[in-house]
């Protein structure tokens, strides 16, 4: 302490900025080199592309994911808001026989609408995101159930499968290229337009962003409406992924995308965030399961790493703040 | 006469719930005139001002701007006749950077490789951050990509004020400005002010410092309790006259 003490505040800003960038990639390289010591298995081409093809639905969500917590709120729905995204895609598959465009545009729009819902519970009728998206958690997995009565969808056509398990030219993961397309245009939207700079101002100060002249209830419903279209957008991915789809499906993504979003960097009271930071923080989470696995660990203890990196990790930042000023 | 009046509120009231903060106010400025808008802790001032700016709708009455009668139903629809406030609290967003924050809701843009929507220009906004720092309030500072909460409280008025007056701005309102400034802050700052009467924007002050007010105002507007209860030419008045009017005693209407 003595030592941080002597340094000026200049110094201290820089180190923090340091910290805040390098911090999680920092992590994830320390976290391969333990789980490759481990299991030099870990390291092999294969199994790091079989990590980051885990990782592509989750990378897809934590990139709404970081808009909505920038913004100040949260989305609790996000699980299932998958199910009944993906049950209804499914049964407009295999009832009705659609053909595949339409039935993914339909999705992807009933995405969207739900996080239009949920955006407006939040602007419209007050109610904290917590509370909104809790509700609309419950409610929609109940409409799941109800809709599919416990069925099991399943033998998708060969496009849908092809997005899930592909690969492209033999070699790329077609996942893999669909997250990085949506990180790339997730990027572009946070840091180089002005809807996500409003996203960084209502989260980090609603009232002043108000003064300014921004419509802040139509930039936070925004940020609701893209969560449930990722969210729909990931659904496909994985029903083209595990080739199956029922109302049970998607039960602790939301909590998983959101330690994934804390664990990169991602204010959770808003006002700070990172795309790529997220990205990062869904690859590590994708790197313990793995790892883990590899080491021979059971199954469960996986969650107790990934609740204790989640401590870990917000404890890091908290005391970087402090002391770092950033 | 008329012509000389920017500025005119009629009979403006104002409650929350059920605390009156404004009855039946007053309150006129002239072209080119700085004006200090005085008086005690829950007298009015800042909702009054809130009411000018469009942050709040007012109960009653009526805001006159150049004569015309005016409705401003949010901050965009004063900022677009010309008003601009920095607030007590400065609204900055402390964690977007300097230029994020001068022009906020006002972003420079430019397309990128000739591709058809347009993106942030932030280099564009960098140089114009610090060149409008540098020439209108002599301020450097080193890395402007920075949060602004990092900056000191000097620097983050610094940037409150160069939003400010960035925009075509001719009413400025400042909710206490000198608060948070040491003494050469409060020098640039009134340097400043008489940089912008010459520029011919009318100024409203809002303080509770009179030396300062006495320093840099024409006339000087008292509100208590909800009413407007004194409005003096500075130079025909004293400070005790205005401690007086504050604190109560003295009812000139």
């Amino acid at each position: 302490m003595r030592i941080l003490s002597s340094m000026s505040r200049e110094k201290r800003t820089k180190i923090g900025r340091l910290m805040e960038k390098a911090g999680p990639f920092a992590a994830l390289v320390v976290l391969a080199i333990i789980f490759t010591a481990i299991n030099p298995r870990f390291i092999y081409i294969n199994n790091l592309i079989n990590v980051i093809r885990q990782a592509a639905v989750y990378i897809i969500l934590v990139v709404g994911m970081t808009f909505v917590i920038t913004g100040a709120g949260i989305d609790l729905s996000i699980g299932s808001m998958i199910a009944v995204c993906t049950c209804i895609a499914g049964s407009l598959l295999q009832d009705f026989g659609l053909p595949l465009f339409p039935v993914i545009l339909i999705t992807l729009a009933l995405g969207a609408f739900i996080g239009l819902i949920n955006g407006l519970l939040v602007t419209r009728f007050f109610l904290p995101p917590f509370i909104a998206t809790l509700g609309m958690m419950v409610t929609l997995r109940g409409i799941a159930l109800i809709h599919s009565s416990g069925r099991i969808y399943h033998a998708f056509p060969a496009p849908l499968l092809y997005m899930g398990r592909g690969m492209i030219f033999g070699v790329f993961p077609a996942p893999i290229a669909i997250a990085f397309a949506i990180v790339f245009i997730g990027y572009i939207l946070f840091k180089w337009t002005t809807f996500g700079q409003y996203c960084i101002a209502i989260g980090g100060h609603k009232e002043g962003a108000r003064l300014s002249g921004i419509n802040t209830y139509r930039y936070e419903t925004l940020n609701y409406v893209l969560m449930g279209f990722l969210t729909a957008f990931s659904g496909i991915v994985l029903m083209g992924r595990i080739d199956s789809t029922q109302a049970i499906i998607g039960s602790n993504m939301e909590i998983h995308t959101i330690a994934a979003v804390i664990i990169g960097g991602t204010n959770l009271f808003g006002g700070r965030g990172t795309i790529s930071g997220s990205v990062i923080g869904a690859v590590i989470l994708a790197i313990i399961a793995n790892g883990l696995i590899l080491a021979g660990v059971s199954f469960f203890w996986q969650q107790v790493v990934t609740g204790l990196i989640i401590i870990l990790a917000v404890a890091l930042s908290i005391f970087r703040e402090r002391h770092f000023y950033v | 006469m008329k012509e000389e009046l920017l500025v005119r509120m009629v009979g403006i009231s104002k409650s929350f719930g059920g605390l009156k903060a404004l009855d039946r106010v007053n309150f006129e400025l002239h072209r080119g005139e700085i004006l200090g808008l005085v008086g005690d802790n829950g007298a009015g001032k800042s909702t009054l001002i809130k009411i000018l700016t469009g942050a709040y709708l007012p109960d009653e009455g009526e805001i006159y701007i150049d004569g015309k009668q005016v409705f401003f139903r949010e901050p965009k629809d004063a900022e677009k006749m010309g008003v601009a406030a920095i607030y007590q609290d400065l609204a900055l967003i402390p964690t977007l950077d300097a230029p994020g924050n001068m022009f906020l809701g006002k972003e420079l843009k430019k397309s990128f490789l000739g591709v058809g929507f347009k993106l942030l220009d932030r280099k564009g906004m960098m140089q114009e951050t610090r060149k409008v720092l540098k020439q209108r309030l002599g301020m450097e500072i080193s890395d402007l990509s920075r949060p602004v909460h990092v900056l000191s409280g000097g620097q983050q008025q610094g940037i409150a004020i160069a939003r400010a007056v960035h925009a075509k701005v001719n009413i400025l309102i400042m909710d206490e400005p000198t608060s948070a400034l040491g003494t050469r802050g409060r020098q640039e700052l009134f340097r400043l002010i008489d940089q912008l009467k010459e520029e011919a924007v009318s100024i409203i002050m809002i303080s509770h410092n009179l030396v300062h007010i006495f320093e840099v105002s024409d006339r000087i507007v008292v509100l208590r309790n909800g009413q407007r209860v004194g409005d003096r030419v500075t130079s025909e008045s004293n400070r005790k006259e205005i401690v007086h009017l504050i604190v109560g005693g003295e009812n000139e209407e």
